[in-house]
């Protein structure tokens, strides 16, 4: 799953090292810390190397994580919202990814837009809980899953460019 | 913990600065290529990608790579190479290569590979090298070495030949390439070799033996032979079977075949082939186009011969005989080649009609043929009343009896018949009777032996049974078998061949047994009517007189047995039935066969069978007494016989008169009279024995006796007491002397078998004492007899 780029991507995010949950009130914070250090390492390698494909928010306790992300496909961006939570048993648990808009458009994907990592990300996270964070999740969870369905829902024509969902519904 | 807190929300502030800070405007790779390619699509640019994608190419570049890689590789390098080396597309490398070597007069793509033309300078050096190395140097050789098309290597050989290369192209044959001088070394061996020749020689041989060069040798023997250098000719043109033949050869074989012709007048188309001239006969043909010569099958013939050879047919047929062909003719000719060469003789001299070929080589005339069928006429007559006179029961069959002309032979005397015959008569003569011996048995030996041959194949069939023999075969009369036809021609033809004389018999055989049977029918039928009519009467009152004396006779004889006893009497009936009795009835059933045409000329010859087979052809009324006679002859008594005899006489129209006392006398003394004269004729003891005690008892008696030879003891015993004791001793002693050397004749026999040397010679001793005696005593026992004949006669 992992290819050399990304295994490269991985290996310079820096790895976590409290293991906490959000039930964990003394050390949740600190691991929540390192959370964002590492997101925001992750972020930064990203736009060095032009390569930007995700924007992320929490609230406040940082249980809840919503966002968008996007994928250029012959030269179009295309955008999708992402959502998920951090579930009380994480790290040991990773977080489950949801993207709404292809809710029901994929059958790699749970109820709720859920996407269906656990085949090769499962066994990965399992492995290397606590160690991997929020950051570890998207480059190895939601990049390659997005790499994968986004070319092929839009050729099957499920997804399609919001400009030209503009300019057929125009017309 | 709040610090904490503070932090994160710091840290959650920073994270989105991050995330919303400017990415850096770079030009990633990935633009880099869609730009570029972008360009290449909108032509505004003009490269190429390397097969790893990592680097773009002009094609200027690949044409100065590819020269470089050329120049590097020595002048000859492979696209495929190429390819490799440069890494990029196949495609544009084979464009680039093309186009190269359209532009460039120096480069050449042969074969997927680029070749420029130093290199081929520097093949060209090589080639020469190793020519001047060899001498010869074949284009496909270095096709292999060079792994370069023949054609290209020729072309461009041949271009640099006589600069860069000392040596010529074959122009026959393009594919090799050889020095002046080898030619000149290879010609003067030519030269050489087929001067040396006098015989027809294969050049594929020559080739073999002395390794030349197929391709030059032919052209320099072409030319060797045009300028007439080499005297000769080479058949067969360029191939394996081409021949060499020197003009001397050819000479001497032209000369051999004239001559041969000349002196012999023929050729032998084998004799040609040994010669060396694979087609005898069109190169015959086409010498002796002036000869007239007849081609026959494996020879031909001239004329001289052929004339020779009708000369001597029309001879043969001119003066109607035959000659053979076979010495006037070459020895090996073959026998389908003569009867060839004699029918077209037969046809030029137009004789085929009056003459014949037999044996393959002889011609025979057809009047030499109808001459030596008349040969034949004379004995054909003799033969066929012979056989008309002898059986003429077995040339009628039962079914044609009325048609009297149609002539059979059914299958005739068996061995058995003869056998029986022949025991009859021994009886007759050993019983002394004067009847109808001696003349008659000549005879039947004499057909006996004539028949035998012609039916030494039927002799078989016959010997199955009496059941056969009965039957008549439907055959044909055979005149003569072909060994006979043979022996008869071996004697008036002389110096004749063995199996033309065969052929001839073959060819004769059935004409000839058509003939003859012929002549038998017309034979038979003036035969059947001659005795018939006036020879009838006569030969009538002959009979009835010779049937009454015989009639008479055994009835003296009867008398004569009753002397004897019981056994002695039934010994005594059975010989008077076996001989004379048989005889009286054969006569009649002969006489009887006359009216049916079936006589036989002696009645003695009659036997059982055939007596019963006349038998079963008379008519009701004659049959039924007859048959009882004959039966009777099987009997024991002869009163049965006597009473019998006398019915069928009256049947046959015969009168049997009973012999009143002057005719007995007289027969009893005609009877003595026979046996006296044979008894002073004889040698032999035991028949002198036999005839004296038989005198004896009828001079004592005054009763005949016909007894056999084995009875003799009785005879002398009923002696005893009627003639004098004197006499009797005499007689005794000897019977005793007799029977003594019948023992030891009969005891030699034996020993002779067992070989007993001491024994044997005792014998021969006693033998010949015993001889001595009976010699000393025949002729007191003849005078017993002879000198009381007188007495007896004056007593009379």
């Amino acid at each position: 799953m992992a290819d050399e780029a990304t295994r490269r991507a991985v290996s310079q995010i820096p790895l976590l090292k409290t293991h906490a949950g959000p039930r964990d009130r003394a050390l949740w914070p600190q691991r929540l810390k390192e959370e964002y250090q590492a997101l925001i390492h992750f972020v930064e390698q990203n736009k060095a190397a032009d390569n930007d494909w995700f924007r992320l928010e929490s609230n406040a306790d940082g249980t809840r994580w919503t966002g968008t992300c996007w994928f250029i496909h012959e030269l179009l961006r295309y955008e999708f919202r992402l959502e998920f939570d951090v579930p009380v048993t994480y790290p040991d648990t990773a977080p489950e990814v949801a993207v709404p808009e292809l809710d029901g458009k994929t059958a790699k994907m749970y109820r709720g837009g859920k996407i269906c990592l656990t085949e090769h990300f499962a066994p990965l996270w399992a492995r290397n809980a606590p160690r991997f964070g929020l950051a570890h999740l998207m480059a190895l969870g939601l990049g390659p899953w997005l790499a994968v369905e986004v070319p092929d829902l839009i050729s099957k024509g499920h997804v399609i460019h919001k400009e030209q969902q503009r300019e057929a519904a125009a017309e | 913990m709040a610090a904490d807190w503070e932090e994160i929300r710091r840290l959650a502030a920073d994270f989105q600065r991050a995330q919303f800070a400017d990415t850096v405007q770079r030009l990633s790779e990935r633009n880099c290529i869609e730009i570029i390619s972008k360009l290449v699509q909108d032509k505004k640019l003009e490269v190429v990608h390397t097969l790893d994608g990592k680097e773009y190419i002009t094609p200027a570049q690949i044409s100065r790579e590819i020269r470089d890689e050329l120049y590097v590789h020595g002048g000859r390098i492979n696209i495929v190479d190429l390819q490799q080396i440069i890494n990029v597309d196949w495609v544009h490398v084979e464009n680039r290569a093309s186009d190269i070597a359209k532009s460039d007069k120096g480069v050449q793509l042969v074969l997927g590979q680029l070749i420029d033309d130093t290199y081929l300078d520097r093949l060209a050096e090589e080639v020469n090298d190793k020519l001047q190395e060899a001498g010869l140097i074949s284009i496909a050789e270095l096709c292999k070495n060079y792994d370069l098309p023949g054609d290209f290597l020729t072309e461009e050989l041949s271009k640099r030949l006589g600069k860069l290369i000392q040596g010529e192209m074959d122009q026959y044959n393009r594919g090799v390439i050889f020095t002046p001088a080898f030619v000149a070394r290879h010609k003067a061996r030519i030269r050489g070799l087929f001067s040396s020749i006098t015989r027809p020689t294969p050049v594929s041989s020559m080739i073999g033996a002395f390794g030349f060069q197929e391709h030059l040798l032919y052209s320099v023997l072409e030319e060797l032979v045009n300028t007439g250098r080499l005297k000769g000719s080479v058949v067969g043109g360029r191939q394996d079977k081409a021949v060499y033949i020197p003009d001397i050869y050819a000479k001497t074989q032209n000369t051999w075949v004239d001559s041969f012709l000349q002196q012999n007048g023929y050729l032998e188309f084998d004799a040609l082939v040994r010669l060396g001239i694979p087609d005898p006969s069109s190169y015959i043909k086409k010498r002796f186009k002036s000869n007239k010569l007849l081609f026959l099958r494996a020879a031909c013939v001239g004329q001289t011969l052929v004339d020779q050879v009708e000369a001597s047919v029309e001879e043969a047929v001119n003066s109607s005989t035959w000659t053979d062909i076979q010495p006037i003719l070459p020895s090996c000719l073959s026998m389908e080649d003569v009867g060839m060469l004699i029918s077209q003789a037969m046809r030029n001299t137009n004789v085929q009609s009056s003459a014949r070929v037999l044996g393959g080589t002889v011609v025979v005339s057809e009047k030499f043929i109808s001459n030596c069928l008349s040969v034949f006429d004379e004995a054909m007559q003799q033969k066929a009343q012979k056989e008309v006179k002898n059986n003429p029961v077995f040339l009628i069959s039962e079914d044609d009896m009325k048609q009297a002309s149609i002539l059979t032979e059914s299958s005739a005397l068996s061995k058995k018949e003869k056998r029986e015959a022949e025991r009859r008569k021994k009886a007759t003569e050993g019983s002394g009777s004067v009847k109808t011996g001696g003349g008659g048995n000549a005879r039947e030996i004499r057909i006996r032996k004539t028949k035998k041959k012609g039916r030494k194949d039927e002799d078989s069939d016959e010997d199955t049974g009496p059941s056969q023999q009965n039957r008549s075969k439907q055959t044909a009369a055979v005149f003569m078998t072909q060994e006979e036809v043979v022996a008869v021609l071996e004697e008036r033809v002389s110096d004749c061949p063995e199996e033309i004389l065969s052929e001839l018999a073959e060819r004769l055989v059935r004409p000839l047994s058509k003939a003859y049977q012929e002549v038998l029918r017309t034979v038979f039928m003036s035969s059947t009517n001659s005795p018939s009519g006036a020879n009838k009467k006569k030969s009538m009152k002959d009979l009835q007189e010779e049937i009454a004396n015989l009639y008479n006779n055994i009835r003296l004889f009867e008398k004569g047995t009753k002397f004897f006893s019981d056994e002695t009497q039934v010994h005594i009936a059975k010989h008077v039935l076996k001989t004379l009795c048989t005889d009286v009835t054969n006569i009649l059933v002969n006489f009887l066969a006359a009216d049916l045409m079936m006589s036989v000329e002696n009645p003695s010859t009659i036997s059982n069978e055939v007596r019963v087979k006349i038998l079963g052809k008379l008519s009701e009324e004659t049959k039924g007494p007859l048959m009882k006679l004959h039966n009777c002859l099987n009997g024991k008594t002869i009163e049965d016989f006597l009473t019998n005899i006398e019915g069928c006489a009256e049947v046959c129209g015969f009168m049997l008169k009973k012999g009143d006392k002057k005719k007995e006398r007289q027969a009893l003394f005609l009877h003595r009279q026979a046996l006296t004269e044979q008894l002073k004729e004889t040698e032999d003891p035991a028949l002198v024995l036999h005839l004296t005690s038989v005198l004896l008892f009828q001079a004592s008696t005054h009763c005949m006796l016909h007894a056999p030879g084995r009875c003799v003891p009785q005879i002398i015993g009923t002696l005893t007491g009627r003639i004098p004791t004197e006499q009797q001793q005499q007689l005794s002693a000897y019977q005793s002397l007799v029977v003594k050397q019948l023992v030891s004749q009969s005891q030699s026999r034996k020993q002779e078998d067992a070989e007993d040397q001491d024994e044997a010679e005792e014998q021969d001793e006693e033998a010949g004492s015993v001889r001595t005696q009976l010699v000393a005593l025949m002729p007191q026992i003849k005078d017993l007899v002879l000198s009381q004949k007188k007495t007896a006669g004056t007593e009379d």
